[in-house]
């Protein structure tokens, strides 16, 4: 049996994956490589998971950690697609500036 | 007074991430960094209050490690101006993370997010860098491309995420403990009832002597009091369940995928075979064919040289 959980250890959780969310997100918007910005997003992937099985738990349901198994879903999907996208631009100009690529038709 | 501790740690936050985003030698930026963590670990004291709060004290001493361990590599890797490295820091963030959720009792997901992101996902972004990453000389700083060193616009990314952080800690605090959890204990032992051989077996374990099955009163045979979930045998005698009688973790985990979200399964199957033709298709690099080798592929002989043997 999962032994009760205090509300401020939840919210110590719940703080860590906001922190982890808001450095990934300040990360997207401040690197410019476009590979470190697609990592910057699965920095934030990792925030919203914490969140879930954290409140889950508090909250005696499962839901949460099925919501973690369609994130790593969604991330490798999104990682995939991602860097597919990033090798055919890399090929293009030969470098990965995000801001190289304001203008991409030919 | 009390209540603004929470933006003060937040704002010092933001100055340290600021000031380790800015172009410096790599021994200042750890040095800003430490005053980071500090800050995060003042601001994660906030809101717990005491380590007692978890009930252990070791359990509490655990969730401060992992979790400054966490948001640490995460600043380095945002931080970072090597892509590889901050690949590196970011396996330090998934197993930190994995050290959160080991101790939330989620023992399937902290092992899948290292096997997955750590194993998986993480190399394949390291494939990538390895492939469009000049080779540079470590020895001089300047061979280091220009757009991974310098940031674009610090100080506006860093005051609108702090902006976030800031309305979330306002938020968790005091917010958490206004969650009603009574009605949802019930609900964790009800989906006992769904899986009777395995409840059978495991009240068989603690109490051979229990008359199966117990009695039912509107449907469940688990009822609850002030000592906890207990059944009620036809002769009876009243047995208190404890944990062992529940699932495992893993078990209750695929118990709710398959019964609370079929849909969501075949979405998930979906998404990724979509994934899998999209890189397939972007990847592709184009074959230009002259006419001959057209020919040739249809008719599966070459035209021409059967042409010079005649």
């Amino acid at each position: 049996m999962m032994t009760s959980f205090a509300p401020s250890a939840l919210a110590g959780y719940l703080i860590v994956s906001g922190l982890l969310l808001t450095i990934g997100m300040i990360g997207f918007l401040v690197r410019r490589n476009l590979i470190v910005m697609f990592l910057c997003t699965e920095l934030m992937f990792q925030g919203a998971a914490i969140a879930f099985v954290a409140v889950g738990r508090y909250l005696f349901d499962y839901s949460g950690q099925v919501m973690v198994i369609f994130i790593l879903t969604i991330a490798a999907a999104e990682a995939a697609l991602a860097l597919a996208l990033v090798v055919l631009l890399h090929r293009q100009k030969d470098t990965l500036d995000a801001d190289a690529y304001g203008e991409l038709h030919e | 007074m009390d209540s603004f501790l929470p933006y003060i740690a937040c704002m010092t936050l933001a100055l340290t991430v600021y000031a380790a985003l800015r172009p410096a030698p790599p021994t200042v930026q750890v040095g800003f960094i430490a005053v980071g963590v500090a800050a995060c670990g003042w601001l994660i004291g906030i809101v717990i209050g005491s380590l007692t709060q978890f009930g252990d004290v070791s359990h509490g001493i655990f969730f401060i490690i992992f979790s400054l361990f966490a948001v640490a590599a995460a600043i380095r890797m945002v931080t970072h101006d090597r892509p590889i490295y901050s690949a590196l820091h970011f396996v330090l963030v998934v197993i930190s993370s994995a050290g959160l959720l080991l101790m939330l009792e989620a023992e399937f997901m902290a092992f899948a997010l290292i096997i997955v992101y750590a194993g998986a996902i993480l190399i394949t972004y390291m494939f990538v860098l390895m492939l469009a990453n000049q080779a540079e000389n470590p020895e001089d700083p300047l061979s280091q491309s220009t757009y991974d060193s310098i940031p674009r616009e610090p100080a506006v990314a860093v005051a609108v995420g702090f902006l976030l952080l800031c309305l979330i800690s306002g938020t968790v605090i005091g917010g958490t403990s206004e969650l009603d959890t009574t009605e949802n204990v019930a609900q964790h032992w009800s989906v006992l009832e769904k899986l009777p051989k395995q409840f059978e077996t495991n009240v068989e374990n603690i109490a051979p002597d229990f008359a199966w099955p117990p009695v039912t009163q509107d449907g469940n045979s688990i009822r609850h009091d002030a000592n906890g979930p207990y059944i009620v045998s036809n002769d009876g005698v009243v047995l208190y369940l404890d944990a062992s009688v529940l699932p495992t973790n893993t078990q209750l985990v695929g118990w709710s995928l398959v019964n609370d979200f079929p849909v969501t399964i075949e979405l998930a199957g979906v998404i990724l075979l979509m994934a899998m033709f999209g890189a397939a298709v972007l990847a592709r690099r184009a074959i230009e064919l002259t006419e001959r080798d057209k020919r040739k592929a249809i008719l599966g002989f070459d035209t021409e040289e059967t042409g010079d043997d005649a």
